[in-house]
């Protein structure tokens, strides 16, 4: 499911449909995360995600209108060096894949595990300072947002 | 390595080989595609793969660090398209550019 999304993501030429894709690709992701027994970062996913960053980008592209993509045109040997940089890509992290040791795991208490109780008090004890820092991230963001989309004043 | 879940047995490398595959569709979506909305899409793509991740190998170590570097990674890529767009809707907005190679000279 998650693949078939990803596939879309990539070969949809018009960029309304990549982005209902990964829509879906989120959607399948946030079940497998609920399966790895982590609600919250589920319900994050779902919400975060899947509603509020997928919703910007639909916004966007109904603002900038229905751009199709025009033919490979003159960079057609870049697919092909792509392609295979890809798939040295994807040889390179089987090859990991197949050595990667696991340590035994921590004993935690699987009833507790990934609950909103033990993400906060993971989120406001131990990394309560980058925590912080994240937040400083958002105003950052959201003021270089504004600064980027306001009308300029040469432009009236 | 398994994972007990819900009573049934998986195998962690179905999770991390399934992210491996949808980073690496991202990659291709990267350099292949030409619109630049595709390419900050492709992108969101690669950062969800790198929390599935995350994520896996926070269950499978019984770890919480995981799952919180995973919210710290949404709110990164939140940010990040936040900002992509504003940039693109302000290049929309002086030229219509669908093609990102024709946006490869720096001049205002």
């Amino acid at each position: 499911m998650a693949v078939l999304g990803g596939i879309g993501v990539v070969t949809f030429r018009q960029p309304i449909r990549s982005v209902l894709s990964l829509v879906l690709v989120m959607l399948a992701l946030s079940v497998l995360f609920l399966l790895l027994s982590a609600q919250f970062v589920f319900a994050v996913q779902i919400i975060v995600y899947a509603g509020a960053v997928m919703v910007l980008f639909l916004f966007v592209i109904a603002l900038l209108g229905p751009a199709r993509e025009l033919g490979r045109g003159r960079l057609r040997f870049q697919t092909w060096l792509s392609a295979l940089f890809v798939l040295v890509l994807l040889g390179l992290m089987w090859a990991m894949l197949q050595g990667v040791q696991y340590r035994q795991p921590d004993k935690a208490d699987m009833s507790f595990f990934g609950t909103v109780q033990s993400i906060g008090v993971g989120l406001f004890t131990t990394y309560l300072y980058p925590f912080e820092l994240t937040s400083i991230l958002l105003l950052v963001a959201a003021i270089g947002a504004i600064y980027l989309s306001r009308k300029r004043i040469d432009d009236l | 390595m398994t994972l007990d879940i819900g009573g049934s047995q998986l195998d962690t490398s179905w999770f991390l080989l399934l992210s491996a595959i949808l980073f690496v569709l991202g990659a291709v979506g990267v350099l292949v595609r030409r619109n630049p909305l595709v390419i900050l899409i492709s992108i969101e793509l690669m950062l969800n793969a790198a929390n599935l991740t995350l994520v896996t190998f926070s269950r499978q170590l019984q770890n919480l660090e995981g799952q919180l570097f995973a919210l710290m990674s949404m709110t990164v890529a939140a940010a990040e398209a936040v900002v992509g767009l504003a940039i693109l809707v302000d290049i929309f907005r002086t030229r219509d550019a669908e093609d990102i190679d024709e946006l490869s000279e720096l001049r205002g």
